[in-house]
């Protein structure tokens, strides 16, 4: 059963005017809802039916042969073989000889400069921490906010959330990690805030996730659920 | 259940842009018959300008040639796709101009403009204006039996270049409000197409 949240939703993604970090969280539900992906189809086709409410005008003639001209250019350029210059024939090979050498000395200054940062991070623990700030998207108040320090090396974190009320009895705020090599979000346990709407827990996601595109959280039944059912409250990326 | 709903027409654009996909010129050319008058129409009545419509369109199909090979049937139609395309090139164009702080024409074409180009260009085939004439009617004739409010929301969503922030501001309504109205007539809307 799609919500009408849920709706709206795909009614804004389908009409471009969900912010990027909204549409990315959308498309991750998306994927894990054959429904919603239905709905987001029929939205997309009466969409596109608007369209023809535009009263009827033809281009004119000189912009077809125009477009296909560029097309063809696009279609030769990709086809064309560089002409030979055989008095010039060494100039190549002395170019990659110089960029042989230059690519040696790179790379030798790439292990020094890996060793040094090696050393950085084993004395500073936030070289291996990335940043996430949660933004709210309805029905969450305009003012809730979280923040997720993540370190993909020990695949654990820690959120802050704060103006965030407690949810009605029977529900509990749940926390995600929308990973690229994931089809649905990986569940970060739940989370509970205190009466002032305040939490500061540490976690760690139930799936290996080493390639976390943003954190979210859901408003779920209470003890959590093992895959995303309900609204999404807060979403960020890094 | 994309394929179950395909008309004739949705399976011909289907089959044309896989042919597009595989770099086939005659089917493009093709495609653009079909595709042009709508799409063109559509970004003269956003962008307001002629000259400015001809080049949305042409960034729109040397879109659609390089990246008909990513178009999936799952999630629209061809037209649907194109249209959507073609929108999102305007709302870039319109946000372009309110940077270079010009006039915005918003969504009322320059109908002098307008009236210039296209007298020496309305060439089509009887058949095909027929044929979207009749869609188009039928659109309208839904689009004018929805309920006014939600008429209005649809219109400033689809034609104006507004967030619907911005729409909620204009209308003077709650951010809710105005996201309900636009889905409600776009839901209704497609059932009544469907029928």
């Amino acid at each position: 059963m799609i919500s009408d949240e849920q709706q709206d939703q795909a009614t804004l993604y389908v009409l471009g005017l969900l912010e990027p970090h909204e549409a990315a969280a959308f498309e991750s539900e998306l994927n894990a809802n054959a429904e919603l992906r239905d709905i987001a189809r029929e939205l997309r086709e009466a969409a596109g039916s608007i369209a023809l409410t535009a009263p009827l005008r033809t281009p004119p003639a000189s912009l077809k042969q125009r477009i296909m001209g560029e097309i063809a250019k696009t279609t030769k350029d990709r086809t064309i073989v560089p002409l030979r210059r055989p008095s010039f024939d060494w100039v190549p090979w002395a170019i990659a000889a110089g960029l042989a050498v230059f690519c040696g000395l790179l790379a030798v200054d790439r292990v020094r400069l890996e060793r040094q940062l090696a050393n950085i991070r084993t004395v500073d623990p936030l070289m291996h921490t990335t940043f996430y700030t949660l933004a709210p998207s309805a029905p969450a108040p305009a003012d809730a906010k979280a923040t997720v320090a993540w370190q993909p090396g020990s695949q654990s974190g820690v959120i802050r959330i704060s103006n965030l009320p407690a949810p009605e009895p029977g529900k509990d705020y749940q926390l995600w990690a929308v990973d690229a090599e994931h089809k649905d979000p990986i569940s970060a346990g739940v989370v509970r805030v205190d009466k002032n709407g305040v939490a500061q827990i540490r976690f760690k996601p139930v799936e290996k996730a080493e390639h976390v595109k943003a954190f979210a959280i859901s408003l779920e039944r209470e003890g959590g659920v093992p895959k995303k059912e309900g609204p999404i409250l807060l979403v960020g990326t890094a | 259940m994309a394929d179950v709903t395909a008309t004739a027409q949705q399976m011909a654009d289907r089959e044309m842009i896989a042919r597009v996909g595989d770099g086939d010129q005659s089917a493009f050319g093709a495609l653009y018959d079909r595709l042009s008058g709508p799409l063109y129409s559509l970004a003269l009545k956003m962008l307001g300008d002629p000259s400015d419509a001809q080049d949305a369109l042409q960034e729109v199909f040397v879109q659609i040639w390089s990246r008909a090979g990513t178009y999936n049937p799952e999630k629209s139609s061809v037209f649907s796709w194109a249209v959507l395309l073609t929108r999102s090139r305007a709302i870039d164009r319109l946000r372009a101009r309110d940077r270079r702080q010009r006039v915005v024409a918003g969504s009322t074409p320059d109908e002098a403009k307008v009236a210039e180009t296209t007298n020496a260009s309305m060439v089509e085939s009887a058949a095909d204006t027929a044929e979207k004439s009749d869609e188009a009617a039928r659109v309208r004739y839904v689009l004018n039996n929805l309920p006014s409010e939600q008429r209005q929301a649809i219109d400033l969503a689809f034609f104006g270049h507004l967030t619907h922030h911005e729409i909620a501001a204009q209308l003077g309504q709650p951010l809710g409000t105005v996201k309900a109205r636009i889905r409600r007539g776009l839901l209704r809307l497609r059932e009544q197409l469907r029928t």
